[in-house]
């Protein structure tokens, strides 16, 4: 965020559809050689910001500043950006070697340079015994790899995938994932991805912007949104958690201490500083919960009732009822066997200061 | 279906015959024709005693006939050359854009098909006068080609409308600009609707007779032709002229199905 000279700089990006408000003053920046993953709910902004950044659509207000010039007003062919669109939009009526060629002869490169690069970027994908087969040809992963080829073939300053996995189905999804990951990787090239599924966001990124209703929630690797979500809304789109509703106690160092239901808990504070007997919402992720059958000697403890075990294959959700705390249910994961021992009579519950992210909401 | 085997048996018998008799009602009298083509007698009518060629080799032997067939198609590629550039154009122009009036430029534009044959035919008579435009080559192409845009528009906006819009976003991502984009993208995916209009139109053209008649000058198109022969009574002549006809169409007709239908195969 700090790099003097960012690829693309969005400043207060504006996008109004009628009433809509697809956008909301969006300012964000990309470093060069960055996995960015936009993630959100549906209809949140990110295919908009997308087709903005491609050209395809005109903000309503703001700019898009791509290796220093303002490319805001500049139609989608004088960009060095390139699309994988949803559908994939291959030419029907052209092979696969067509389809990639396409964008270098527009680019003005010689019969036999366009060729070789061609062949370079098929052999590349493994697409090289797929050069004179038409799309229709293909399997789904197969023209999503064409897809892929096609605009990295113009060797684009920033590549723009928009949900570029949806079509495939789950299995597959997870391999084209690493793949598409490698492939960044070896290319060091930018990739702004989008997608609505946190998992996939996850795997790939090296910095996830987490939209809603067109604005950014949170900006940060994946770890940081993950373990230190800075919104309710962040810390259950993404991954599971156990939110805790209380009430701030006090501070110590960087800690919080809230009461919650007459328990005392310690966690890290958030941005800005609560103040005392306000109400505040603690995040605690699903795995990061440890069951003992004493009290231990950690900062967060809680007494509880095993009520309810989801075996899982190689861990087991658990349904735990607090003792004293009516209608506060925390859900844990254990491994199997732990789950497995783990009976009816009570347990203590423990987790660290740095498994609690407290919450603005 | 098997719950009423009886029942729909007999729809099933009752369809077929319905589909028999169309077929006979449709193929009798153009056998009955053909047929006629080939009898060595100039009486019309049954029993054929003999068979012969003569019709033919007199039809091919004569000059006039022939020029006739050669201005017939001449006047029907052309009328179609200029209806396809045209109607390609408008629905381009009109599909997927929305601009105040949109409707009523789309409704003028179907109007010329559906304006009765001989009223048109008046109307571009009274107009070719007022514009000194002489009758005959011309002024026929200029009223094919009229009446057949409207065919065309429809066609290919119908096709266009399946075009997705990511298909031209992809092109112009890529580096085209909005002509290269339309010759590239736009244009190819068109060719199938392209390609069956242009055959409705030759057929329409070559067929068309009321506008041809009103509009020709001293030539006469083939169905004209063959009007003014009949005034002198059917003859073997005229049967030999439209059988070659019949199967100069129906070839056209029957190649342009197959070659669409392998288009959108590979596609
Ligand atoms: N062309 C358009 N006309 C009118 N409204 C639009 C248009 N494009 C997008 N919108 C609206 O703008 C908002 C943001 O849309 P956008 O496509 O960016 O969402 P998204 O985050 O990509 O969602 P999804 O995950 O469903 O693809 C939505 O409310 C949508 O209805
Ligand atoms: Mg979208």
């Amino acid at each position: 965020m700090t790099d003097p000279e960012p690829l693309v700089r969005i400043e207060g990006l504006t996008k109004h559809f009628g009433e809509t408000v697809a956008l909301d003053d969006l300012t964000l920046d990309i470093a060069r050689g960055e996995f960015v993953t936009f993630l959100g709910p549906s209809g949140c902004g990110k295919s908009t910001t997308l087709r903005i950044l491609g050209g395809f659509e005109r903000p309503t207000r703001g700019r898009v500043i791509l290796d220093g010039a303002d490319v805001t007003n500049q139609p989608p062919e004088k960009r060095q950006v390139n699309m994988v669109f949803q559908d994939y939009a291959l030419f029907p009526h052209m092979t696969v070697a067509q389809n990639v060629s396409f964008g270098l002869e527009l680019k003005g490169m010689g019969k036999a340079e366009i060729k070789r690069r061609s062949d370079e970027i098929l052999s590349f994908l493994e697409l090289e015994s797929y050069g004179s087969r038409y799309p229709i040809q293909l399997s789904g992963g197969q023209r999503q790899r064409v897809a892929l080829a096609r605009a990295l073939a113009p060797d684009p300053a920033l590549l723009l995938l928009d949900e570029p996995l949806g079509a495939l189905d789950a299995k597959l999804r997870g391999q084209v994932q690493q793949e598409l990951k490698s492939i960044q990787r070896r290319t060091h090239k930018t990739f702004f991805f989008v997608t609505h599924d946190q998992e996939e966001a996850l795997t790939m990124s090296d910095r996830i912007v987490v939209l809603n209703h067109g604005r950014v929630e949170q900006d940060g690797t994946p770890e940081e949104l993950y373990f230190r979500p800075a919104s309710r809304f962040v810390a259950e789109f993404i991954g599971e958690t156990n939110l805790l509703s209380g009430r701030v106690r006090g501070k110590e160092d960087d800690k919080i201490v809230m009461d919650w239901h007459g328990q005392t808990l310690r966690g890290l504070a958030p941005q800005g500083s609560p103040d005392q007997g306000e109400p505040i919402t603690a995040s605690v992720r699903l795995e990061k919960l440890q069951f003992h059958s004493e009290r231990p000697e950690m900062p967060n403890a809680v007494r509880g009732r095993v009520v309810g075990k989801t075996f899982l294959g190689s861990r087991m959700a658990m349904e735990i009822a607090v003792d004293d705390v009516e209608d506060a249910m925390l859900r844990a994961y254990v491994d199997a066997e732990t789950g497995a021992r783990v009976g009816s009579d009570p347990v203590w519950i423990g987790w660290d200061v740095d498994s609690m992210a407290m919450l603005t909401d | 279906m098997n719950d009423r085997p009886e029942l729909f048996r007999g729809n099933r018998i009752f369809l077929a015959c319905i589909y028999w008799a169309f077929v006979l009602y449709v193929f009798v009298p153009l056998i009955l024709m053909v047929l006629m083509g080939f009898k060595d007698s100039r009486f019309i009518g049954f029993p054929i005693r003999s068979w012969t060629l003569e019709w033919y080799t007199g039809v091919f032997a004569d000059t006039e006939v022939l020029s006739t067939f050669g201005y017939s198609i001449a006047i029907a590629v052309l009328s179609t050359l200029i209806s396809i550039l045209v109607g390609t154009w408008i629905a381009v122009l009109l599909e997927g854009r929305k601009f105040a009036g949109r409707g009523l430029t789309f409704g003028l534009t179907l109007l010329p098909a559906l304006v009765p044959g001989i009223i048109s035919a008046i109307a571009f008579r009274i107009y070719a006068r007022w514009l000194g435009i002489e009758p005959g080559m011309g002024a026929i192409v200029w009223a094919h080609a009229v009446h057949n845009v409207p065919f065309v528009v429809l066609v290919v906006m119908a096709r266009l409308s399946t075009l997705p819009k990511s298909q031209i976003e992809a092109a112009r991502d890529l580096g085209a600009d909005p002509l290269i984009t339309f010759l590239r993208i736009t244009l190819p995916y068109l060719v199938p609707a392209i390609l069956g209009a242009s055959i409705f139109c030759l057929l329409l053209s070559f067929d068309d007779f009321v506008r041809s008649f009103f509009l020709g000058g001293y030539e006469p198109t083939l169905p004209v032709m063959i009007f003014a022969m009949l005034r002198s009574g059917m003859s073997p002549e005229i049967n030999a002229i439209a059988t070659v006809a019949l199967v100069l169409t129906a070839a056209i007709g029957l190649w342009a199905e197959r070659f669409t239908r392998r288009m959108n195969k590979e596609r």
